[in-house]
């Protein structure tokens, strides 16, 4: 029997580097050639997380229903703001922002945390940020099944379009990997990076429509400061994201000229707007996978 | 950049085994060179960085290697030594690909396996057998090979009822014979061995010896670093000498040894003669003034 084996069997190493083309193209043939490995290392992920709790890997669906409940309870009772079958306006969002939270959060660390294994082999570095984007897909599947659960409990909303909510987290998904590949290698050469992500995504999730909707911006003060402010927020990836996935699994609520609500079930999302973020997606992917590419060689002699 | 000359067997003649088998020199290295660079060293934050720029001058880089070359035929165990902090274990990564040269060319015919750490383990959380899968995987071999050589890797490592255990209970001799028993069983053109052979207990030892004969004595290629002399004049059919990153000499096992034993043993009689001349510098204790 022959076998094919995954990793190039002779090489010739020299300060020598392809240019910007021929390193996108490697990365690509890395990636697909090295498919095992990055599926043995997303189980690898898998088993762990769920090994050192007692409830295990229930905790995917436990940890999204919780946060919900504390901001429904945070919301709801103490602010008195709300709106109908608040708990699944705010899960739709919430669900797909998790995902790309720890994600990211995962992916930051990929690279650094393999430090013995990158002092010990040779083998693609790419793999270990796409095996943790990967991993937050199985994360994020999981959650469909309590999104499933609500959209039951709350008659009215579940419509044909939940099914645009695969071509949404493809969306996402390029997104994500684009800034796992960036921080996870900027990451080993400046450990700050680390701690300044946290930060930066805690704002990111007050400032992304997901605790809020733009329908419901400032309460209606129509005037060009909260106009300047909507158009900027409006620029944010996660504004069309998680409307789009608002729009396809809650519906919309709008509340027109005479204060009255008008309430509408799950519709196409804005497709032109997630239609543009795809190609700079795809861009930013591209540009991330390039400057990995260009930081790799150095990676075993900085950690 | 390991510019891939991926080999895809598609006639006998270019198979892996046979380009293998006609290459004269399965490694060899030409005035290789690598130069560390001292402005990213382990965990660098943004303050230290921007000292380092506002603060120009001083050591920017420093090269741990220089002007290398050698180069190892079929059947040859070449045994590598020095003193601490020579370049010797720089120069197996750089062999095995794991760190790029920053000048001079490190050209590799054949499969390499690579044990470069005293206690591999791949994953401390997961189970032996899971790291065995997973070193595999890293190291591109097909999973239906591993899962073949599962059964005869825990067998050499003698690892027994604990290899579905974590990998974080096993001790540290189990882990260094599971990763001798992985490294050696994928059947490789190339092993690299970093001071792996002088853990374990006396039959493991004996064991490894005995795999890694047979792999010298299949014509294949080992470079074996180590601070036991014993493994280096028992085995190994030619040594070089390196000393800050260059050779210093290279032939005859025994020759080398003899010669590294008498280089240590100058530099040690230096640094107690420079030690002694500090010591006389020292203020008399008080007691005695």
């Amino acid at each position: 029997m022959q076998f094919v084996h995954e990793a190039p069997v002779s090489f010739r190493s020299s300060a020598l580097r392809p240019g910007p083309l021929g390193l996108v193209a490697q990365a690509v043939r890395e990636v697909w050639s090295r498919r095992r490995l990055i599926q043995y290392l997303v189980r690898a992920d898998v088993k762990k997380k769920g090994s050192d709790t007692l409830l295990g890997n229930l905790w995917w669906v436990i940890d999204p229903l919780l946060q919900m409940v504390v901001y429904v309870v945070l919301f709801s009772i103490i602010f008195r703001r709300s709106q109908p079958d608040f708990p699944l306006f705010l899960f739709a969002a919430i669900l797909p922002w998790k995902w790309f939270g720890s994600s990211i959060g995962d992916a930051v660390t990929s690279v650094v945390s393999q430090e013995r294994l990158i002092k010990q082999i040779q083998f693609p570095k790419i793999v270990l940020p796409v095996a943790s984007v990967a991993a937050g897909v199985v994360n994020f599947a999981f959650g469909q099944i309590v999104l499933l659960g609500l959209l039951l409990l709350m008659p009215g909303h579940l419509s044909i379009h939940v099914l645009w909510i695969p071509v949404i987290a493809a969306v996402q998904f390029l997104f994500t990997l684009a800034l796992a590949l960036l921080t996870s290698a900027v990451n080993v050469f400046y450990r700050d990076v680390g701690n300044l992500t946290r930060h930066v995504l805690l704002l990111w999730f007050y400032l992304s429509p997901a605790l809020w909707s733009f329908e419901r911006f400032a309460d209606g003060q129509n005037n060009d400061v909260t106009r300047l402010g909507v158009a900027i927020l409006r620029l944010n990836p996660f504004a069309i994201l998680l409307d789009a996935y608002r729009t396809a699994i809650y519906g919309r609520v709008v509340t027109g000229a005479d204060g009255s609500d008008t309430f509408t079930p799950g519709q196409v999302p804005d497709l032109l707007a997630l239609g543009i973020l795809a190609l700079i997606s795809l861009a930013l992917v591209a540009g991330a996978t390039l400057l990995f590419k260009r930081l790799e060689p150095a990676f075993a002699k900085v950690l | 950049m390991p510019t891939a000359v991926a080999a895809p067997a598609l006639t006998p003649d270019d198979s892996d085994a046979a380009r293998f088998a006609r290459t004269t020199f399965p490694i060899d290295v030409r005035e290789l060179g690598v130069q560390y660079s001292l402005r990213f060293t382990r965990k660098t934050t943004f303050r230290t960085s921007f000292a380092r720029l506002l603060r120009p001058g001083g050591q920017r880089a420093f090269w741990a290697l220089r002007n290398v070359s050698f180069r190892v035929r079929h059947g040859e165990a070449l045994g590598v030594i020095g003193p601490n902090g020579a370049g010797k274990s720089t120069l197996l990564q750089a062999v095995a690909g794991i760190i790029q040269p920053s000048e001079g060319v490190v050209e590799v015919t054949g499969h390499i396996s690579a044990m470069l750490h005293l206690q591999a383990g791949f994953d401390q959380d997961l189970s032996g057998r899971d790291n065995i899968m997973l070193a595999g995987a890293l190291m591109g071999i097909d999973h239906r090979v591993m899962e073949e050589r599962e059964g005869s890797i825990i067998d050499f490592a003698d690892i027994g009822m604990h290899i579905d255990q974590p990998l974080k209970t096993f001790s540290m001799g189990m882990r260094a014979r599971l990763g001798f028993a992985i490294a050696t069983a994928v059947d490789p053109d190339i092993l690299l061995l970093d001071e792996v052979v002088s853990t374990g207990d006396e039959v493991f030892r004996a064991k490894s010896k005995v795999r890694v004969h047979q792999i010298v004595s299949a014509a294949k290629a080992v470079v074996l670093v180590t601070h036991d002399m014993n493994w280096i004049t028992e085995f190994c059919t030619r040594a070089i000498l390196l000393e800050r990153g260059g050779i210093v000499a290279e032939g005859d096992p025994a020759t080398i040894v003899t010669m590294h034993v008498e280089r240590s043993e100058q530099r040690r009689r230096e640094k107690e003669a420079e030690t002694a001349r500090i010591m006389a510098m020292a203020p008399p204790k008080p007691s005695e003034a």
